[in-house]
């Protein structure tokens, strides 16, 4: 490993102070987890190196710091079975889903360092918004690099961006991914700044992505139905090396607080990235809100809207209401397709 | 002759099918073969066939065993034809039979053939039933191992959940949704009734009873393993009993408020199988054979239900109009009009949206209304709701009544007599045919 310090125009984020570290391959999922499940780390309790979190007393800070993994390969067979899972077609464009896949573990691994201010447990993914500039083929080298930033007060607790960037072989960036995390309950203090956080792709969240009011969700006429059989974390986390627990069965999700275990959401997303039909030869920008965790095994509607006058498809998925239950909006996707 | 003699006609000179039997019914234990070796033999027996090397045999089934790659070859081997007919699959779900008319047509009319068989065949009751698709991979590679070690290493990765049997799926493959939860949505949209809905399926089982107790069917169907008559048949029923029946799609969709689709006015699974035989003028005067009809044109469409766009079987809706204009005539020009009946609600939306200017006017960039037709002029010897929908068989049986209800007409009448073909397909598709009566 080795850390250099970096200012390189046209990055995406980053501040001048901030310190690229890169790795020699992508971390193994287990391995982050569980060392983010390691109780000994004792993170978000301790006030942490001097280059990250405050003290208990002021705000909690963020690391000042990029992972970076370069030529990293875009494997054939993981893309196809990717493609599989999601009912599409293999193609030798990559889904964006698997470029998001391949930087997980890298920005996971940023979360679960020691002076990561929050548990990484605990955070509740919101939003997830990429930006891609051209397709992707499979078999590509690419350069992953990961760092959060915007740490944000929220009605219910605090929100970070966690910001993955792909880079081509000429440090172009090809896309940027950028997924929002809810840390609850960790109130925010007076005179930290507050709104709506900006998105990598330069615009604000939609109106479905703000919080709804799940109350007020009539939903739409459905166009599709996914069954979602009880195995749906396992598969996921096969093609996707996401192990959470929390994704793999009922028994593992109850360790961790949940009744039930819960799709992924990059799943549902990718899933509904895929019925949309997306041209991938041209560039995209893919929005996604997580409205309610989506349960396993669960029946899922989902109801598509084409709007060809902006090029874009947009897809809301619900679970039915029953009895005094009614319908909830679990999530939002709206795919785009750009100019060239 | 010359390439300037072509086109010509392309006859329908007669057909012949088992009666359908319900899912489970008499023909369980009986495969796809079987049923279209029984349809094609007695089409050779009926037509005088036997040693008789055809132009072309195109057949399919549209649940299809992976073995019976070549059902038709297979199936056209057991029977007493010349062995060098030679033979074509063809599949396009529930219009599978209607397409392979239209192939056989083509080629005659084309001159590359003189004479064809069009059939098709489904059995529900004896459906593939596949592999997981893990368990598939291990085997392939179990198979492809070149060691006894490499072998046990394969299979040693199955796990009890890869044996589970993965029966043939229920519903459109990217929406998730059955046919008929589909077509709920588009009943529901159209404001097609429950009553409406009973009714025409009681007037498919009372013409079709009717058309068996005329005679109309004795020859263009053999009894086939103890049925005599399509075993779906009630002819007794009444709209209080089909009344009583309770509805079974749409029953979960909040935006179908009053479902209206029972097992009553929707197609059973059946099994059966179909056969039409067809030819050149000259083939069938060389053999004494009766033309019926002509096959006058056809045309397909599909439509975009993926997204909801459009109903999933309202794609006949599209393509008769094409049809139609092709042909420069109008909606009610034609005597007979055979509209597949996959639901009660799909001839029903079919025709309402005919009659829509709306939908004439948006959706198919027209002036107006196609308008309404003479309902005493539909399905007349009965259709699907009675007789039952061997999915690839029910376009035979289609070709074969109306071209028979076209002669026949024709002959009382001396007036030359038109008839249409609506059939709606999975996955969004249609397939429409014009025949028009042969008279000496």
């Amino acid at each position: 490993m080795s850390a250099a310090p970096r200012n390189r125009a046209g990055a995406a984020t980053g501040s001048s102070t901030e310190e690229i570290k890169d790795l020699a391959d992508l971390p193994s999922f287990p391995a982050v987890y569980a060392a983010a499940l390691d109780p000994r780390a004792g993170r978000g309790k301790s006030s942490g190196g001097k280059s990250a979190s405050g003290d208990r007393r002021g705000a909690p800070e963020l690391p000042q710091l990029a992972y970076r993994v370069r030529n990293v390969r875009i494997d054939a067979e993981r893309a196809r079975d990717f493609d599989h899972l999601m009912g599409g077609p293999a193609t030798d464009l990559v889904h964006p889903g698997v470029l998001h896949v391949l930087a997980f573990p890298l920005s996971l691994a940023l979360m679960a360092r020691r002076d990561f201010p929050f548990a990484l447990l605990g955070l509740v993914h919101l939003r997830n918004q990429v930006l891609q500039h051209r397709p992707v083929q499979v078999g590509e080298l690419v350069d992953v690099e990961c760092r959060v930033r915007d740490l944000r007060p929220h009605r219910k607790g605090r929100t970070f961006e966690a910001v993955s960037t792909i880079l081509g072989e000429h440090g172009e960036i090809i896309a940027t991914d950028v997924s929002t995390y809810l840390v609850r309950g960790s109130a925010p203090s007076a005179g930290e700044p507050s709104g709506t956080s900006p998105s990598a792709a330069g615009t604000a969240p939609s109106a479905a992505a703000r919080a709804p009011d799940h109350r007020d969700f009539t939903p739409p006429r459905p166009t599709g139905r996914w069954s979602l059989a009880a195995d749906t974390g396992r598969r996921y986390a096969a093609v996707s090396g996401d192990v959470n627990p929390i994704h793999l069965s009922a028994a593992s999700a109850k360790a961790f607080g949940f009744p039930r275990a819960i799709a992924h959401g990059m799943y549902t997303a990718s899933r509904a990235f895929t019925e949309s039909r997306v041209d991938l030869s041209r560039p995209l920008r893919w929005d996604v809100t997580f409205d309610a965790p989506v349960t396993l095994p669960s029946t899922v509607l989902v109801a598509y809207e084409d709007d060809p006058d902006q090029g874009a498809v947009r897809c809301v998925g619900w679970r039915a209401g029953r009895g005094d239950k009614g319908p909830r909006q679990c999530f939002t996707v709206e795919v785009t397709t750009l100019d060239r | 002759m010359t390439h300037s003699d072509f086109p010509r006609d392309a006859l329908i000179l007669g057909g012949n099918r088992i009666p359908f039997a319900r899912s489970g019914g008499p023909y369980a234990g009986i495969s796809n073969q079987d049923m279209l070796t029984a349809a094609l033999e007695g089409l050779v027996a009926r037509y005088g066939l036997q040693g008789e090397k055809l132009g072309e045999v195109a057949g399919g089934a549209v649940l299809k065993l992976a073995g019976d790659l070549n059902l038709t070859r297979e199936s056209a081997l057991g029977t007493p034809l010349d062995p060098r007919t030679p033979t074509i699959d063809m599949s396009k779900a529930c219009a599978t039979s209607l397409e392979t008319m239209i192939h056989v047509s083509n080629r005659i009319q084309l001159g590359q053939i003189d004479s064809g068989i069009a059939c098709g065949v489904d059995s529900a009751s004896d459906s593939p039933i596949e592999v997981t698709p893990r368990l598939r991979r291990i085997l392939h590679r179990a198979f492809a191992a070149k060691t006894a070690m490499q072998r046990v290493k394969a299979f040693s990765t199955i796990k009890p959940a890869d044996l589970a049997p993965v029966p043939p799926r229920n519903g459109e493959p990217r929406t998730g949704l059955s046919m008929g939860e589909h077509q709920a949505q588009t009943t529901a949209e159209w404001g097609i009734t429950r009553e409406a809905q009973d009714e025409l399926a009681l007037a498919s089982h009372q013409k079709l009873g009717a058309a068996y107790d005329a005679g109309f069917f004795d020859d263009l169907v053999t009894g086939y393993r103890g049925l005599s008559r399509d075993q779906n048949l009630r002819p007794g029923s009444t709209l209080e009993k089909l009344g009583s029946l309770k509805p079974v799609f749409g029953t979960k969709s909040p935006q179908v408020t009053e479902p209206s689709m029972t097992a009553g006015n929707s197609t059973p699974l059946s099994d059966g199988a179909s056969s039409v035989l067809m030819g050149s003028a000259d083939w069938a005067a060389e053999r004494g054979l009766t033309p019926l009809a002509r096959v006058v044109d056809a045309r397909s469409a599909a439509v975009d239900f993926v997204h909801g766009e459009e109903g999933l079987l309202m794609a006949p809706a599209y393509a008769v109009p094409e049809l139609l204009d092709a042909n420069d005539l109008a909606l009610q020009d034609l005597d007979f009009y055979e509209i597949h009946e996959a639901f009660a609600s799909t001839v029903l939306t079919t025709l309402k949206a005919w009659e829509s200017e709306e939908f004439c006017r948006e959706r198919l960039g027209r002036g107006g209304a196609l308008g309404s037709i003479d309902r005493a002029k539909l399905n007349v010897a009965g259709s699907s709701l009675a007789a039952g929908h061997p999915f690839a068989a029910t376009g035979g049986r289609l070709v074969a009544t109306l071209a028979k209800l076209l002669h026949e007409r024709a002959t009382e009448t001396g007036i030359v007599q038109r008839g249409l073909i609506s059939v709606c397909a999975a996955a969004g598709q249609g397939t429409v045919v014009l025949l028009e009566s042969v008279t000496d």
